[in-house]
């Protein structure tokens, strides 16, 4: 090894990327951009509130008196819908995908139930056989409208519950198993930076074996003093400057745009390392089987897409049939996702052990194979 | 230390198969310090695969490469440092200048205070020290790459195919970059298919047709040994100069009725055709004798050697 020739190709390595506008964004930009796209998308997310049309056919204070409740339940903007219209009509003339109907004789029916007299509760009046019946008019197409439904459900068995009178038999109590309140920018930042260290640690190592090797550029190096060893090593490096790069442009922004709260510490450059030998040598077998530059790259792509939304990077795994949910974890980004999650969000020591463990195996054997399945001179 | 008289290359039974393709066919030959010598031959007759071989890119499949007295399959490390390659159509990193360019190869070879002006100055890319190698025409990175190929001043350079592409002018100016080598003593070794690029700087030319030798020497000991003949040109001749050449028996190999070429076997028959001509009172501009180019000779060597491949493999 040659500190002054691996010296030289970093130098030459990172003059290229600072000249090459599409890497730097790629590098740097690409990654931002997600953050700040996904981080405004989701910023409210732990606030939701669904909007929520409601048609007041009986318009008695009784009915008035359930929207006012479903308002203060905190989870729906409620906005009314003109008892004239034709409410599916309405749905579907504004493009909402829920609108609860309340019926006329509501307040009938409420009075019967409670057995009010005079606006007094009379036991002797009750009559338990008196019920409403609300509409739900909905857009089954619309991927929201479920949880809203179920939702609505939960208010308006509150509603049921309080008119009973009787405190409920079973109640609830809701212990987070995380130490404090998470936000979902800081469950996508460590993924974000699990992606870019992946796709600049891959692509890195398609454009060093076989587009430099098309070009002939190896060819020439090969007449020199310089060893195939020198030369991996000084990729591998390049690759990490890279990542450190981009996932501190991540980090600047995260904090500055969305004042995340992430535990900065040893593990984030051990996952970073550990990435990019896995990628670069998951990098360094595609070129060996597609030698032209294009197909490897057209390869590479194939991997690091399919692998950016199966291992968790974008959102989590939990919302994937169970099926993918196996195959994600047999990919190597999931306990980059993972354990980069582990160490900058949860304080979890211990599954970020085992995660770098399990990327560390992986990156050996990748990278060890990588070597040796590349070739340096043109040999044979 | 190679000593004085010891060859700069020595290849012996040089032999190079890629499955079923045999490109290097049983070729010895050797290269003495201090010498120019081209390899020329056809696209596909084994140039690039020989010298590749010798210069460390390739492996031979058997015979034996002694470069600077070492064994080219077991010495790599120790050649790598003395040697400058300029491989067929040189690339570089495609952002990175001239200047950058010399820079990072010399680091390669552990050279802390490279002239790299000296080596702009050479190759005259004074005007382009700053140009990135993605916009360099082809002639100038060409030159880059011969700048590139002396970065650690070696004692023998391999050009492969340095002229290929370029325009007169810029093929015309790396001439002037190989003489100026061969000045300072370097061995040059180099491969085109450009004979008169053969013929006017090299000191050996060997030329390979389907991976053997065919003929090897001094451009004019090729010649010599080749071609048995005289080419005579008569130019702007009037039609009785047609008519006595035809007459002495002498079929013209080119005939415009204004020029006439022919190729004549006895230096005698030149003076028995000027001797027709200034009786019969025959006008004619200009009378040229020469000797058959090298490219004629090549022609000849290479058709040759493809009608005896073809002979021999015949089916009896």
């Amino acid at each position: 090894m040659s500190p002054d020739v691996i010296g030289a190709n970093l130098i030459v390595s990172l003059k290229s990327f600072y000249r090459e506008k599409s890497a730097v964004f790629f590098t740097i930009a690409f990654p931002i951009i997600l953050i700040l796209v996904f981080g405004t998308i989701f910023m409210n997310q732990d606030d939701v509130s669904f909007d929520l049309h409601v048609q007041d056919l009986d318009q008695t204070p009784s009915s008035a008196q359930l929207v006012k409740t479903l308002e203060l339940d905190g989870r729906f903007k409620i906005a009314m819908v003109d008892p004239a219209v034709n409410a599916t009509r309405y749905a579907k003339d504004k493009k909402v995908n829920l609108v609860l109907v309340i019926p006329t004789g509501y307040q009938r029916a409420l009075v019967q139930r409670l057995g009010l007299v005079g606006g007094v509760p009379s036991a002797a009046f009750r009559n338990s056989n008196a019920a409403v019946t609300v509409t739900y008019i909905y857009d089954a197409s619309s991927s929201s409208v479920s949880p809203k439904m179920q939702m609505l459900q939960s208010a308006l068995g509150a509603v049921n519950q309080g008119m009973s009178g009787e405190p409920p038999f079973i109640r609830s109590a809701e212990t987070s198993i995380l130490a404090r309140k998470f936000r979902f920018i800081e469950f996508f930042v460590p993924g974000i930076i699990a992606m870019s260290v992946m796709t600049s640690s891959l692509s890195g190592a398609v454009n060093m074996n076989a587009e430099l090797r098309q070009k002939g550029v190896i060819r020439k190096l090969s007449t020199t003093p310089i060893t195939h060893g020198d030369w991996v090593l000084s990729n591998i490096l390049y690759q990490v400057i890279l990542a450190v790069i981009s996932a501190t442009a991540i980090l600047l922004v995260s904090y500055a745009v969305f004042n995340v709260s992430l535990r900065i510490d040893a593990w984030l450059p051990t996952f970073i390392v550990l990435e990019v030998f896995a990628f670069a040598g998951i990098g360094m077998i595609l070129t060996r089987v597609a030698t032209e530059a294009e197909s490897a790259m057209a390869a590479a792509n194939a991997i690091m897409y399919p692998m950016m939304f199966l291992s968790g990077s974008f959102f989590p795994l939990e919302m994937m049939p169970s099926f993918l949910q196996k195959i994600a974890r047999i990919l190597p980004l999931y306990y980059g996702n993972e354990g980069l999650r582990a160490a900058m969000v949860l304080a979890d020591n211990m599954t970020a052990l085992r995660c770098s463990a399990i990327i560390g195996v992986f990156a050996a054997v990748v990278f060890v194979v990588g070597i040796m399945t590349t070739k340096w001179e043109e040999g044979k | 230390m190679t000593k004085e008289t010891e060859p700069a290359i020595d290849v012996e039974h040089l032999t190079k198969r890629y499955d079923d393709v045999l490109a290097v066919d049983d070729v010895s030959f050797t290269v003495r310090m201090g010498e120019l010598f081209a390899f020329v031959g056809p696209n596909g007759a084994g140039k690039t695969t020989t010298v590749e071989i010798i210069d460390t890119i390739r492996t031979p499949t058997s015979g034996t490469v002694r470069l600077l007295g070492m064994d080219v399959t077991k010495r790599k490390r120790d050649i790598l440092p003395r040697i400058g390659v300029l491989p067929q159509g040189f690339t570089s990193f495609d952002r990175i200048t001239v200047t950058e360019t010399i820079q990072y190869y010399s680091r390669l070879f552990s050279r802390r205070n490279p002239d790299v002006q000296g080596l702009i100055d050479l190759v005259n890319l004074q005007d382009k020290t700053k140009e990135q190698f993605q916009n360099l025409s082809g002639g100038l990175k060409q030159r880059l790459g011969i700048a590139v190929a002396l970065v650690n001043d070696p004692e023998v350079i391999f050009l492969d195919e340095p002229t290929t592409g370029l325009d007169p002018r810029a093929r015309r100016e790396l001439w002037k970059v190989l003489v100026g080598l061969k000045k300072k003593g370097k061995t040059v070794v180099l491969t085109t298919h450009y004979m008169e690029e053969a013929e006017l700087l090299a000191d050996t030319v060997a030329i390979i047709s389907k991976g053997q030798i065919i003929a090897m020497g001094s451009p004019e000991e090729i010649i010599q040994g080749t071609a048995k003949y005289l080419i005579l040109t008569l130019k702007s001749a009037d039609e009785r100069a047609h008519e006595i050449v035809r007459a002495m028996g002498f079929e013209p190999v080119h005939d415009d009725h204004r020029n006439i070429t022919v190729n004549l076997e006895h230096p005698s028959d030149v003076r028995k055709i000027l001797n027709a001509l200034t009786d019969a009172q025959a006008s004619f501009l200009t009378l040229d004798v020469r000797q058959p180019s090298l490219e004629a000779v090549f022609l000849e060597l290479t058709r040759e050697a493809l009608r005896d491949r073809s002979t021999e493999t015949m089916p009896e």
